[in-house]
């Protein structure tokens, strides 16, 4: 039996029609074509599949998609502001933080809420927050060092 | 349809006595979700998705608070882990192994959906959360068809994922007494590696009331030792009325390491297991006795 749920994705409202089993993860990539939002291992242990929820950081594999219903979801495709890149996108190219890109879409999302809500971040406080995220090319100096230099772009009033 | 997670209802109660209705109607084949970080990974094949046909979505219930009273403080079986971590209450004084527990758990995306109460209906052996609230004493508060019900923490947990809640139960709320300036607690776990998703290899949360120099109450808990985490009394018993040092302390970890009950696994081997024991009570102990009275 079909669930309807309404919820708005990168600032549109979308109202579909969902099985009780899907994921959201699922319904993101699926129903709205939004294959930015990567299925690493599907039980919460890679971190691919990061989206931000009501403003934070949740993995889209560990909700089901009626959960998500009447909330507000961003994933790595609602960052851009027009032409314009989010700093953290822009300092992932800057910093060569991007091998494969299996990760990255999930690594900017967990870093997102962090960096706005955090008036200091600190490097440690970037590992520790990314250690839900794994890169299978295992650089993950690079994208620290990306994460720091938007934190410090958005503190000096860049573009969120 | 995914395949990975199949079900076929999904209940949206408004409120605890619909919830409770659909839980009585379909009974065993029915399963409460909340954050659902605990469910969603399960599988087909595994034994405990394939009885579940019929997921409850308490989220509706407005389970999701702390409030701090005279003598109780009680937090809503749906608090996320996140919440309860951030929470001041939590940061300094007596309750402090709550707030290290929740620290602990795992990953801030995990934390930011897992509840208090998923972590406590889980009854993984090894459960962060389960840990200070055996030490702090906590009542958990259900209500089924029957009413409700107070359980204390202690005869909670029943076997590895196996606790107390009839089928047609739904945990609503966590309390925990408000306990003397005078006592110190604190949370230690021991991962694999350094990372924040690995779950114990030991785990273990102390409680210590220490007045005019001689320990009034003390309570020593251990997870992913045995099917349940439980208390170990024994210990506990050579602290209360001793004066403590060093070496009281030390003779309670041994004690406690020797009441473990641990199993080789995929983590660590038994032996190893009981080992760390004495080692993260004997420094819990010592945490929780600085802690006292500051």
């Amino acid at each position: 039996m079909k669930i309807d749920i309404k919820i708005q994705v990168n600032g549109a409202w979308h109202e579909l029609a969902v099985d009780p089993g899907d994921r959201l993860v699922d319904v993101l990539r699926d129903q709205l074509n939004l294959t930015g939002t990567k299925e690493g291992c599907g039980e919460g242990e890679c971190g691919a599949c990061t989206v931000n929820l009501n403003g934070q950081a949740v993995l889209s594999c560990l909700m089901l998609a009626v959960q998500a219903d009447n909330c507000a979801i961003l994933t790595i495709e609602g960052l851009h502001k027009g032409a314009e890149l989010h700093p953290l996108q822009n300092a992932f190219v800057s910093e060569a933080a991007v091998q494969c890109g299996y990760c990255t879409p999930g690594m900017i999302m967990a870093a997102k809420p962090l960096i706005e809500n955090e008036p200091e971040v600190t490097e440690g406080m970037i590992r520790r927050h990314l250690s839900n995220n794994l890169c299978r090319c295992t650089g993950y100096d690079q994208p620290v060092k990306a994460i720091l230099k938007a934190a410090e772009e958005i503190k000096g009033g860049g573009n969120v | 349809m995914s395949v990975y997670f199949q079900i076929e209802e999904y209940h949206r109660p408004r409120d605890l006595a619909q919830a409770v209705e659909i839980l009585s109607k379909y009974g065993k084949k029915a399963g409460v979700i909340a954050g659902g970080t605990d469910i969603l990974p399960l599988r087909p094949g595994v034994k405990k998705i394939d009885r579940i046909h019929h997921l409850v979505d308490i989220s509706k219930l407005e389970l999701n608070y702390i409030n701090n009273e005279k003598d109780t403080i009680r937090i809503g079986a749906a608090t996320t882990i996140n919440t309860i971590g951030a929470c001041p209450l939590f940061l300094s004084g007596p309750y402090r192994a709550l707030s290290e527990a929740a620290e602990g758990h795992s990953t801030t995306t995990i934390k930011n959906r897992a509840t208090l109460g998923g972590n406590l209906c889980n009854a993984s052996p090894c459960a962060d959360l389960a840990l200070p609230l055996l030490a702090l004493d906590a009542i958990l508060v259900a209500a089924g068809s029957n009413g409700e019900r107070e359980i204390p923490i202690e005869n909670f947990f029943l076997g590895a994922n196996y606790m107390a809640l009839d089928s047609d139960e739904v945990l609503l709320e966590i309390r925990i007494p408000q306990c003397s300036e005078k006592t110190g607690t604190a949370f230690v776990k021991l991962r694999r590696q350094q990372t924040a998703i690995d779950m114990a290899v030991v785990n273990t949360a102390t409680f210590l009331t220490i007045n005019n120099g001689r320990c009034e109450a003390a309570r020593i808990t251990l997870g992913a030792v045995a099917p349940i985490s439980f208390r170990v009394k024994k210990a506990e018993s050579m602290l209360v009325g001793a004066k403590l040092n060093a070496e009281t302390l030390q003779k309670a970890a041994a004690t406690a390491a020797e009441e473990a009950r641990p199993i080789d696994d995929i983590r660590a081997t038994a032996a190893y297991r009981k080992k760390m024991v004495g080692v993260l009570v004997r420094r819990s102990l010592e945490t929780s006795m600085r802690r006292c009275g500051s």
